[in-house]
Protein backbone atom coordinates (compact mmCIF):
# COMPACT_ATOMS: atom_id res chain seq x y z
CA UNK A 1 0.00 0.00 0.00
CA UNK A 2 2.40 2.95 1.14
CA UNK A 3 4.43 1.70 -2.43
CA UNK A 4 1.36 2.60 -4.52
CA UNK A 5 0.97 5.83 -2.43
CA UNK A 6 4.46 6.50 -3.27
CA UNK A 7 3.88 5.90 -6.89
CA UNK A 8 1.03 7.64 -7.35
CA UNK A 9 2.71 10.78 -5.59
CA UNK A 10 6.11 10.34 -7.52
CA UNK A 11 6.09 13.12 -9.49
CA UNK A 12 4.43 15.70 -7.19
CA UNK A 13 7.07 14.36 -4.95
CA UNK A 14 10.22 14.71 -7.34
CA UNK A 15 8.51 18.17 -8.67
CA UNK A 16 8.97 19.48 -5.21
CA UNK A 17 12.56 17.94 -4.35
CA UNK A 18 14.03 19.05 -7.71
CA UNK A 19 12.06 23.01 -6.85
CA UNK A 20 13.75 23.11 -3.70
CA UNK A 21 17.01 22.02 -5.17
CA UNK A 22 17.44 24.85 -7.80
CA UNK A 23 15.92 27.08 -5.42
CA UNK A 24 19.17 26.05 -3.59
CA UNK A 25 21.52 25.81 -5.49
CA UNK A 26 20.26 29.12 -7.46
CA UNK A 27 20.58 30.73 -4.16
CA UNK A 28 23.83 29.75 -3.55
CA UNK A 29 25.31 31.38 -6.48
CA UNK A 30 23.58 34.90 -6.12
CA UNK A 31 24.77 37.37 -4.09
CA UNK A 32 22.70 37.13 -0.85
CA UNK A 33 21.86 41.05 -1.25
CA UNK A 34 19.01 39.50 -3.92
CA UNK A 35 18.29 35.97 -2.74
CA UNK A 36 19.16 33.41 0.23
CA UNK A 37 18.95 29.56 -0.69
CA UNK A 38 15.88 27.63 0.89
CA UNK A 39 17.89 25.85 3.83
CA UNK A 40 19.26 29.70 4.34
CA UNK A 41 15.74 30.67 4.90
CA UNK A 42 14.08 27.74 6.95
CA UNK A 43 16.96 28.81 9.20
CA UNK A 44 15.97 32.13 9.33
CA UNK A 45 12.14 31.50 9.32
CA UNK A 46 13.00 29.22 12.94
CA UNK A 47 14.68 32.50 14.58
CA UNK A 48 12.04 34.88 13.94
CA UNK A 49 9.40 32.26 15.20
CA UNK A 50 11.46 31.86 18.42
CA UNK A 51 13.32 34.48 18.83
CA UNK A 52 11.28 37.28 16.82
CA UNK A 53 7.82 38.49 16.87
CA UNK A 54 7.03 36.22 14.03
CA UNK A 55 4.02 34.74 15.38
CA UNK A 56 2.20 38.14 16.98
CA UNK A 57 2.31 39.54 13.60
CA UNK A 58 1.12 36.53 12.21
CA UNK A 59 -1.57 36.73 14.46
CA UNK A 60 -2.36 40.36 13.49
CA UNK A 61 -2.43 39.56 9.81
CA UNK A 62 -4.95 36.58 10.39
CA UNK A 63 -7.12 38.70 12.33
CA UNK A 64 -7.25 40.79 9.54
CA UNK A 65 -7.63 38.45 6.75
CA UNK A 66 -10.28 37.14 8.47
CA UNK A 67 -12.04 39.98 9.67
CA UNK A 68 -12.00 41.51 6.20
CA UNK A 69 -12.56 38.11 4.38
CA UNK A 70 -15.93 37.75 6.46
CA UNK A 71 -17.29 40.71 5.94
CA UNK A 72 -16.64 40.34 2.41
CA UNK A 73 -19.17 37.42 2.96
CA UNK A 74 -21.32 38.67 4.84
CA UNK A 75 -21.90 41.63 2.67
CA UNK A 76 -21.08 39.65 -0.87
CA UNK A 77 -23.82 37.12 -0.50
CA UNK A 78 -26.70 38.92 0.26
CA UNK A 79 -26.01 41.03 -2.27
CA UNK A 80 -25.85 39.38 -4.95
CA UNK A 81 -28.76 37.19 -4.34
CA UNK A 82 -30.85 40.70 -4.28
CA UNK A 83 -28.89 41.85 -7.18
CA UNK A 84 -30.19 38.54 -8.82
CA UNK A 85 -33.45 37.95 -7.52
CA UNK A 86 -34.59 42.64 -7.55
CA UNK A 87 -34.84 44.42 -10.65
CA UNK A 88 -34.56 47.86 -8.72
CA UNK A 89 -31.35 46.76 -7.15
CA UNK A 90 -29.54 45.98 -9.92
CA UNK A 91 -30.38 48.82 -11.81
CA UNK A 92 -29.75 51.39 -9.32
CA UNK A 93 -26.36 49.72 -7.61
CA UNK A 94 -24.90 47.89 -10.57
CA UNK A 95 -23.37 50.56 -12.31
CA UNK A 96 -21.38 51.72 -9.08
CA UNK A 97 -20.29 48.00 -8.46
CA UNK A 98 -18.70 47.78 -11.49
CA UNK A 99 -16.89 51.31 -11.29
CA UNK A 100 -15.27 50.11 -8.28
CA UNK A 101 -14.73 46.68 -9.93
CA UNK A 102 -12.83 48.22 -12.87
CA UNK A 103 -10.67 50.31 -10.37
CA UNK A 104 -7.60 48.52 -9.81
CA UNK A 105 -7.98 48.32 -5.66
CA UNK A 106 -4.28 49.32 -4.83
CA UNK A 107 -5.37 52.71 -6.67
CA UNK A 108 -7.97 53.38 -4.11
CA UNK A 109 -5.86 52.71 -1.28
CA UNK A 110 -4.35 56.45 -1.19
CA UNK A 111 -7.82 58.22 -0.95
CA UNK A 112 -9.01 55.13 1.73
CA UNK A 113 -5.99 56.26 3.99
CA UNK A 114 -6.43 60.07 3.36
CA UNK A 115 -10.30 59.66 4.54
CA UNK A 116 -9.75 56.76 7.12
CA UNK A 117 -6.20 57.39 8.32
CA UNK A 118 -4.30 54.95 9.77
CA UNK A 119 -6.19 52.56 12.05
CA UNK A 120 -7.53 49.02 12.01
CA UNK A 121 -10.80 49.86 10.31
CA UNK A 122 -8.72 51.09 6.76
CA UNK A 123 -7.24 48.30 6.42
CA UNK A 124 -10.15 45.84 6.79
CA UNK A 125 -11.75 47.82 4.19
CA UNK A 126 -8.75 47.06 1.21
CA UNK A 127 -9.50 43.35 2.17
CA UNK A 128 -13.19 43.59 2.41
CA UNK A 129 -12.62 45.48 -1.30
CA UNK A 130 -10.79 42.59 -2.56
CA UNK A 131 -12.78 39.70 -1.29
CA UNK A 132 -16.20 40.74 -1.83
CA UNK A 133 -16.45 40.98 -5.65
CA UNK A 134 -15.69 37.38 -6.61
CA UNK A 135 -18.65 36.48 -3.54
CA UNK A 136 -20.90 39.13 -5.43
CA UNK A 137 -20.35 37.85 -8.73
CA UNK A 138 -20.56 34.44 -8.22
CA UNK A 139 -23.45 34.60 -6.39
CA UNK A 140 -24.67 36.73 -9.04
CA UNK A 141 -23.90 34.15 -11.51
CA UNK A 142 -25.48 31.41 -9.66
CA UNK A 143 -29.15 32.73 -8.53
CA UNK A 144 -29.33 34.16 -12.09
CA UNK A 145 -28.66 30.59 -13.79
CA UNK A 146 -31.23 28.61 -11.41
CA UNK A 147 -33.71 26.47 -13.46
CA UNK A 148 -37.34 28.74 -14.47
CA UNK A 149 -39.00 25.68 -14.13
CA UNK A 150 -38.00 24.68 -10.52
CA UNK A 151 -39.31 28.26 -9.61
CA UNK A 152 -42.33 27.35 -11.19
CA UNK A 153 -42.28 23.97 -9.52
CA UNK A 154 -42.33 26.14 -6.12
CA UNK A 155 -45.10 28.50 -7.41
CA UNK A 156 -46.77 25.26 -8.64
CA UNK A 157 -46.61 23.94 -4.68
CA UNK A 158 -47.90 27.48 -3.50
CA UNK A 159 -44.85 28.10 -1.69
CA UNK A 160 -44.05 31.52 -0.20
CA UNK A 161 -41.20 34.13 -0.86
CA UNK A 162 -39.33 33.26 2.27
CA UNK A 163 -39.32 29.62 1.34
CA UNK A 164 -38.80 30.11 -1.97
CA UNK A 165 -35.57 31.56 -0.75
CA UNK A 166 -34.54 29.01 1.69
CA UNK A 167 -35.66 25.84 0.38
CA UNK A 168 -34.81 26.57 -3.62
CA UNK A 169 -32.79 30.03 -4.24
CA UNK A 170 -30.35 29.57 -1.34
CA UNK A 171 -29.15 25.97 -2.02
CA UNK A 172 -29.16 26.06 -5.84
CA UNK A 173 -26.35 29.34 -5.32
CA UNK A 174 -24.60 27.57 -2.33
CA UNK A 175 -22.03 25.67 -4.53
CA UNK A 176 -21.77 29.01 -7.05
CA UNK A 177 -21.11 30.87 -3.91
CA UNK A 178 -18.63 28.74 -2.87
CA UNK A 179 -16.46 29.02 -5.79
CA UNK A 180 -16.89 33.12 -5.13
CA UNK A 181 -15.41 32.02 -1.76
CA UNK A 182 -12.08 29.74 -3.05
CA UNK A 183 -11.38 33.09 -5.26
CA UNK A 184 -12.39 35.56 -2.38
CA UNK A 185 -9.98 33.75 -0.19
CA UNK A 186 -6.88 34.00 -2.84
CA UNK A 187 -7.91 38.18 -3.73
CA UNK A 188 -8.12 38.57 0.46
CA UNK A 189 -5.26 37.50 1.07
CA UNK A 190 -3.13 39.94 -1.60
CA UNK A 191 -5.40 42.41 -0.11
CA UNK A 192 -4.01 42.02 3.07
CA UNK A 193 -0.56 42.20 1.72
CA UNK A 194 -1.41 45.89 0.15
CA UNK A 195 -3.02 47.22 3.15
CA UNK A 196 -0.32 46.15 5.26
CA UNK A 197 2.30 47.71 2.93
CA UNK A 198 0.03 50.90 2.04
CA UNK A 199 -1.82 52.07 5.37
CA UNK A 200 -0.25 51.41 8.60
CA UNK A 201 2.44 49.14 8.54
CA UNK A 202 1.38 46.22 10.44
CA UNK A 203 1.82 42.08 10.60
CA UNK A 204 3.40 39.95 7.86
CA UNK A 205 3.21 43.00 5.60
CA UNK A 206 5.62 45.23 7.95
CA UNK A 207 7.94 41.73 8.22
CA UNK A 208 8.63 42.00 4.96
CA UNK A 209 8.78 45.48 4.96
CA UNK A 210 11.42 45.85 7.68
CA UNK A 211 13.59 42.58 6.65
CA UNK A 212 13.86 44.77 3.13
CA UNK A 213 14.95 48.02 4.52
CA UNK A 214 17.18 46.11 6.63
CA UNK A 215 18.98 44.25 3.83
CA UNK A 216 17.53 40.96 6.12
CA UNK A 217 16.90 39.50 2.36
CA UNK A 218 16.85 35.96 4.53
CA UNK A 219 13.53 37.80 6.40
CA UNK A 220 11.97 38.42 3.10
CA UNK A 221 12.19 35.22 1.98
CA UNK A 222 11.08 33.66 4.76
CA UNK A 223 7.81 35.53 5.39
CA UNK A 224 7.12 35.32 1.82
CA UNK A 225 7.31 31.62 1.87
CA UNK A 226 5.18 30.94 4.52
CA UNK A 227 2.49 33.88 3.53
CA UNK A 228 2.57 31.49 0.12
CA UNK A 229 2.09 27.68 2.17
CA UNK A 230 -0.89 29.92 3.54
CA UNK A 231 -1.96 30.77 0.24
CA UNK A 232 -1.86 27.08 -0.76
CA UNK A 233 -3.33 25.71 2.52
CA UNK A 234 -6.38 28.20 1.75
CA UNK A 235 -7.20 27.88 -1.96
CA UNK A 236 -6.88 24.07 -0.99
CA UNK A 237 -9.47 24.54 1.69
CA UNK A 238 -11.95 26.56 -0.85
CA UNK A 239 -11.82 23.78 -3.21
CA UNK A 240 -12.53 20.87 -0.84
CA UNK A 241 -15.62 23.15 0.59
CA UNK A 242 -16.84 23.71 -3.16
CA UNK A 243 -16.57 20.41 -4.10
CA UNK A 244 -18.36 18.95 -0.79
CA UNK A 245 -21.73 21.84 -1.91
CA UNK A 246 -21.67 21.18 -5.52
CA UNK A 247 -21.68 17.42 -4.94
CA UNK A 248 -25.05 17.57 -6.80
CA UNK A 249 -23.89 19.32 -9.53
CA UNK A 250 -23.31 17.34 -12.52
CA UNK B 1 -61.83 8.98 -2.05
CA UNK B 2 -63.62 5.75 -2.11
CA UNK B 3 -63.80 2.45 -3.93
CA UNK B 4 -61.80 2.87 -7.43
CA UNK B 5 -64.94 3.37 -9.78
CA UNK B 6 -64.40 1.22 -13.40
CA UNK B 7 -64.27 4.08 -15.85
CA UNK B 8 -67.19 2.22 -17.80
CA UNK B 9 -68.88 3.13 -21.04
CA UNK B 10 -70.58 5.78 -19.51
CA UNK B 11 -69.45 9.24 -19.57
CA UNK B 12 -67.58 9.49 -15.85
CA UNK B 13 -67.69 13.28 -16.43
CA UNK B 14 -71.51 13.12 -16.09
CA UNK B 15 -71.38 12.96 -12.57
CA UNK B 16 -69.99 16.12 -11.26
CA UNK B 17 -67.23 18.31 -12.55
CA UNK B 18 -64.28 18.75 -11.10
CA UNK B 19 -62.43 21.03 -13.47
CA UNK B 20 -64.71 23.45 -15.89
CA UNK B 21 -63.23 25.31 -18.35
CA UNK B 22 -65.27 28.57 -19.28
CA UNK B 23 -64.47 30.40 -22.93
CA UNK B 24 -60.81 30.38 -21.91
CA UNK B 25 -58.21 32.63 -24.28
CA UNK B 26 -54.47 33.45 -23.71
CA UNK B 27 -52.56 35.56 -25.66
CA UNK B 28 -48.58 36.31 -25.15
CA UNK B 29 -48.52 40.32 -26.65
CA UNK B 30 -49.56 40.35 -30.46
CA UNK B 31 -49.45 36.38 -30.29
CA UNK B 32 -52.74 34.46 -29.44
CA UNK B 33 -52.13 30.94 -28.22
CA UNK B 34 -55.57 29.53 -27.90
CA UNK B 35 -59.24 31.02 -27.94
CA UNK B 36 -62.42 30.01 -26.51
CA UNK B 37 -61.36 26.56 -24.54
CA UNK B 38 -64.69 24.83 -23.42
CA UNK B 39 -64.67 22.02 -21.56
CA UNK B 40 -64.99 19.84 -18.28
CA UNK B 41 -63.34 17.52 -15.89
CA UNK B 42 -65.20 15.01 -13.54
CA UNK B 43 -64.16 14.02 -10.60
CA UNK B 44 -62.95 10.77 -11.31
CA UNK B 45 -61.79 11.53 -15.12
CA UNK B 46 -59.09 11.51 -17.30
CA UNK B 47 -59.07 13.93 -19.74
CA UNK B 48 -56.08 13.98 -22.65
CA UNK B 49 -55.34 16.51 -24.41
CA UNK B 50 -53.22 15.94 -27.75
CA UNK B 51 -52.25 18.34 -30.30
CA UNK B 52 -49.40 19.41 -32.64
CA UNK B 53 -46.31 20.76 -30.83
CA UNK B 54 -46.38 24.63 -30.39
CA UNK B 55 -50.41 24.47 -30.48
CA UNK B 56 -50.66 25.74 -27.07
CA UNK B 57 -51.60 22.58 -24.59
CA UNK B 58 -48.53 23.00 -22.14
CA UNK B 59 -49.54 27.01 -22.26
CA UNK B 60 -53.02 25.95 -21.67
CA UNK B 61 -52.44 23.71 -18.61
CA UNK B 62 -50.22 26.10 -16.82
CA UNK B 63 -52.78 28.33 -17.27
CA UNK B 64 -54.98 25.80 -15.18
CA UNK B 65 -52.62 25.33 -12.51
CA UNK B 66 -52.63 29.35 -12.27
CA UNK B 67 -48.87 29.38 -13.29
CA UNK B 68 -49.94 31.38 -16.12
CA UNK B 69 -52.47 34.67 -16.12
CA UNK B 70 -55.24 34.04 -18.79
CA UNK B 71 -56.75 36.97 -20.41
CA UNK B 72 -60.17 35.98 -21.22
CA UNK B 73 -63.15 33.53 -19.42
CA UNK B 74 -62.35 31.37 -16.42
CA UNK B 75 -61.35 28.39 -14.81
CA UNK B 76 -63.06 26.99 -11.89
CA UNK B 77 -62.07 23.65 -9.47
CA UNK B 78 -64.40 23.39 -7.37
CA UNK B 79 -65.92 26.17 -6.05
CA UNK B 80 -62.63 28.15 -6.47
CA UNK B 81 -61.83 30.49 -9.28
CA UNK B 82 -58.33 29.98 -10.55
CA UNK B 83 -56.24 32.95 -10.86
CA UNK B 84 -52.70 31.56 -8.75
CA UNK B 85 -51.59 28.07 -7.93
CA UNK B 86 -54.29 26.53 -5.53
CA UNK B 87 -54.17 24.12 -3.08
CA UNK B 88 -55.81 20.36 -3.86
CA UNK B 89 -53.92 21.04 -7.43
CA UNK B 90 -50.61 19.18 -8.07
CA UNK B 91 -48.53 19.23 -11.39
CA UNK B 92 -46.44 16.64 -12.94
CA UNK B 93 -43.77 18.18 -14.66
CA UNK B 94 -42.52 17.55 -18.27
CA UNK B 95 -38.92 17.37 -16.97
CA UNK B 96 -39.38 16.30 -13.49
CA UNK B 97 -38.70 19.69 -11.95
CA UNK B 98 -37.05 17.77 -9.09
CA UNK B 99 -34.56 19.71 -6.84
CA UNK B 100 -30.84 18.20 -7.03
CA UNK B 101 -29.34 18.82 -4.10
CA UNK B 102 -32.58 17.29 -2.21
CA UNK B 103 -33.04 13.56 -1.58
CA UNK B 104 -35.93 11.22 -2.84
CA UNK B 105 -37.60 11.41 0.71
CA UNK B 106 -36.83 15.44 0.71
CA UNK B 107 -38.51 15.90 -3.08
CA UNK B 108 -41.67 13.97 -2.18
CA UNK B 109 -42.04 16.01 1.10
CA UNK B 110 -41.46 19.04 -0.39
CA UNK B 111 -45.48 19.46 -1.41
CA UNK B 112 -46.41 18.74 2.02
CA UNK B 113 -43.91 20.59 3.60
CA UNK B 114 -45.06 23.84 1.95
CA UNK B 115 -48.88 23.17 2.54
CA UNK B 116 -47.42 23.20 6.47
CA UNK B 117 -48.09 19.68 7.39
CA UNK B 118 -46.39 18.13 10.76
CA UNK B 119 -43.35 16.62 10.41
CA UNK B 120 -45.14 13.42 11.93
CA UNK B 121 -47.31 13.52 9.03
CA UNK B 122 -44.34 13.91 6.85
CA UNK B 123 -42.84 11.03 7.74
CA UNK B 124 -45.96 8.95 7.83
CA UNK B 125 -47.00 10.33 4.45
CA UNK B 126 -43.94 10.51 2.19
CA UNK B 127 -42.82 6.78 2.89
CA UNK B 128 -46.24 5.15 1.72
CA UNK B 129 -45.88 7.12 -1.42
CA UNK B 130 -42.29 6.66 -2.35
CA UNK B 131 -43.39 2.95 -1.93
CA UNK B 132 -46.54 3.45 -4.14
CA UNK B 133 -44.79 4.75 -7.33
CA UNK B 134 -42.49 1.73 -6.83
CA UNK B 135 -39.43 3.34 -5.22
CA UNK B 136 -39.15 2.26 -1.85
CA UNK B 137 -35.43 1.83 -0.90
CA UNK B 138 -34.41 5.26 -2.83
CA UNK B 139 -35.34 7.11 -0.30
CA UNK B 140 -31.99 8.48 0.08
CA UNK B 141 -31.03 8.67 -3.58
CA UNK B 142 -30.06 12.48 -5.06
CA UNK B 143 -31.98 12.71 -8.59
CA UNK B 144 -28.44 12.55 -10.58
CA UNK B 145 -28.07 9.23 -9.07
CA UNK B 146 -31.44 7.87 -11.12
CA UNK B 147 -32.62 7.21 -14.36
CA UNK B 148 -35.19 9.21 -15.84
CA UNK B 149 -38.27 6.70 -14.92
CA UNK B 150 -37.29 6.84 -11.70
CA UNK B 151 -36.85 10.14 -11.75
CA UNK B 152 -40.73 11.16 -12.83
CA UNK B 153 -41.78 8.31 -10.90
CA UNK B 154 -40.16 10.37 -7.75
CA UNK B 155 -42.16 13.77 -9.50
CA UNK B 156 -45.29 12.25 -9.65
CA UNK B 157 -45.20 10.76 -5.75
CA UNK B 158 -43.94 14.19 -4.95
CA UNK B 159 -47.40 15.56 -6.88
CA UNK B 160 -49.50 12.46 -4.92
CA UNK B 161 -48.38 13.11 -1.95
CA UNK B 162 -50.24 16.20 -1.01
CA UNK B 163 -53.13 13.89 -1.81
CA UNK B 164 -54.61 16.69 -4.90
CA UNK B 165 -58.29 16.16 -5.90
CA UNK B 166 -56.96 17.36 -9.22
CA UNK B 167 -53.77 15.74 -11.47
CA UNK B 168 -52.06 17.98 -14.38
CA UNK B 169 -49.58 16.30 -15.99
CA UNK B 170 -47.56 18.01 -18.70
CA UNK B 171 -46.15 15.43 -20.76
CA UNK B 172 -44.67 13.48 -18.33
CA UNK B 173 -43.23 10.58 -20.28
CA UNK B 174 -42.17 12.58 -22.81
CA UNK B 175 -38.30 12.81 -21.47
CA UNK B 176 -38.02 8.81 -20.76
CA UNK B 177 -37.20 6.29 -23.13
CA UNK B 178 -40.07 4.09 -25.12
CA UNK B 179 -39.78 1.46 -22.59
CA UNK B 180 -40.03 3.50 -19.45
CA UNK B 181 -42.53 5.06 -20.68
CA UNK B 182 -44.78 2.34 -21.35
CA UNK B 183 -44.02 1.04 -17.70
CA UNK B 184 -45.07 4.17 -16.64
CA UNK B 185 -48.13 4.58 -18.16
CA UNK B 186 -49.43 1.56 -16.73
CA UNK B 187 -48.13 1.99 -13.20
CA UNK B 188 -50.12 5.61 -13.56
CA UNK B 189 -52.97 3.49 -14.53
CA UNK B 190 -52.85 1.44 -11.47
CA UNK B 191 -51.94 4.34 -9.59
CA UNK B 192 -55.37 5.98 -10.51
CA UNK B 193 -57.26 3.14 -9.65
CA UNK B 194 -56.08 2.95 -6.37
CA UNK B 195 -56.70 6.65 -6.38
CA UNK B 196 -59.06 7.96 -8.65
CA UNK B 197 -59.11 11.82 -9.29
CA UNK B 198 -59.75 14.25 -11.74
CA UNK B 199 -56.65 14.42 -14.14
CA UNK B 200 -55.62 16.52 -17.03
CA UNK B 201 -53.05 14.86 -19.47
CA UNK B 202 -51.28 16.42 -21.63
CA UNK B 203 -49.28 14.83 -24.57
CA UNK B 204 -48.39 14.86 -27.69
CA UNK B 205 -48.51 11.16 -28.40
CA UNK B 206 -51.93 9.67 -29.80
CA UNK B 207 -51.63 6.10 -28.22
CA UNK B 208 -50.97 7.81 -24.48
CA UNK B 209 -53.85 10.01 -24.96
CA UNK B 210 -56.27 7.32 -26.11
CA UNK B 211 -54.99 4.87 -23.75
CA UNK B 212 -55.28 7.04 -20.28
CA UNK B 213 -57.61 9.42 -21.39
CA UNK B 214 -61.33 8.63 -20.79
CA UNK B 215 -62.16 11.74 -23.18
CA UNK B 216 -59.25 12.75 -25.63
CA UNK B 217 -59.34 16.88 -26.46
CA UNK B 218 -57.83 18.17 -29.93
CA UNK B 219 -56.67 21.10 -30.45
CA UNK B 220 -56.39 22.73 -33.37
CA UNK B 221 -54.90 25.71 -35.34
CA UNK B 222 -53.33 29.04 -34.61
CA UNK B 223 -54.41 30.23 -32.38
CA UNK B 224 -55.78 26.87 -31.12
CA UNK B 225 -59.12 25.84 -30.32
CA UNK B 226 -60.48 22.73 -29.13
CA UNK B 227 -61.41 20.62 -32.91
CA UNK B 228 -62.95 17.72 -31.40
CA UNK B 229 -63.54 15.56 -28.24
CA UNK B 230 -63.69 12.09 -28.61
CA UNK B 231 -65.01 9.69 -26.07
CA UNK B 232 -63.28 6.95 -25.44
CA UNK B 233 -65.17 3.94 -24.61
CA UNK B 234 -62.54 1.53 -23.75
CA UNK B 235 -63.48 -0.99 -20.75
CA UNK B 236 -61.83 -0.06 -17.91
CA UNK B 237 -59.36 -0.51 -16.27
CA UNK B 238 -56.64 -0.45 -18.72
CA UNK B 239 -54.17 -2.58 -19.10
CA UNK B 240 -51.92 -3.96 -21.99
CA UNK B 241 -54.75 -6.21 -23.43
CA UNK B 242 -56.58 -3.13 -24.27
CA UNK B 243 -53.46 -2.14 -26.35
CA UNK B 244 -54.90 -5.16 -28.71
CA UNK B 245 -58.67 -3.95 -28.96
CA UNK B 246 -60.01 -3.46 -32.06
CA UNK B 247 -61.87 -0.46 -30.61
CA UNK B 248 -58.80 0.63 -29.23
CA UNK B 249 -57.29 0.71 -32.76
CA UNK B 250 -60.10 2.35 -34.42
CA UNK B 251 -60.26 5.27 -31.59
CA UNK B 252 -56.03 5.71 -32.05
CA UNK B 253 -57.43 5.85 -35.56
CA UNK B 254 -59.67 8.91 -35.35
CA UNK B 255 -57.94 11.00 -33.69
CA UNK B 256 -55.32 10.24 -36.02
CA UNK B 257 -56.95 11.51 -38.93
CA UNK B 258 -58.06 14.19 -36.85
CA UNK B 259 -54.89 15.38 -35.47
CA UNK B 260 -53.38 14.75 -39.84
CA UNK B 261 -55.89 16.81 -41.12
CA UNK B 262 -55.05 19.62 -39.37
CA UNK B 263 -51.25 18.80 -39.65
CA UNK B 264 -51.84 18.89 -43.47
CA UNK B 265 -53.79 22.20 -43.28
CA UNK B 266 -51.01 23.93 -41.27
CA UNK B 267 -48.19 22.61 -44.06
CA UNK B 268 -50.66 23.97 -46.51
CA UNK B 269 -51.33 27.29 -45.00
CA UNK B 270 -47.71 27.69 -44.34
CA UNK B 271 -46.74 27.30 -47.92
CA UNK B 272 -49.11 29.98 -48.92
CA UNK B 273 -47.85 32.71 -46.40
Amino acid sequence: MPFILLRRHAPFLLSLIGGLAIWEIAGRMTSAAFMVPFSVTLVRLWQLVVHGNFIAQFLESAELFITGFVLALAVGAPLGMLLARVRAVRVGIEPYLMLIYATPMVALIPFILSMMGFGFAPKVLVVFLFGVFPVIYNTVEGARSIKPELIEVARSFRSGEWPLWREVMLPYTLPYLMTGVRQAIGRSLVGMIAAEFFLSSTGLGQLIMGASQDFDTAGVFATIFVIGLIGVGLMRLGLEIERRFARWRQ
Amino acid sequence: MSAPSAPAAQPAHADSARIRVRSLGKRYGALEVFRNIEFDVGAREIVAIVGPSGCGKTTLLRCIDGLLPHDTGDIWVGDARVEEPIAGVAMVFQHFGLFPWKTVFDNVAYGLRMAGAARTEIERKVPEFIKMVGLAGFEKAFPYQMSGGMQQRCGLARALAVEPSVLLMDEPFAAVDAQTREILQFELLRIWQERPTAMIFVTHSIEEAVLLGHRVIVLKGRPSSIHEIVEIDLPGPRTRATLQLPRFAELRERVWGTLMREAREAEFQLERA
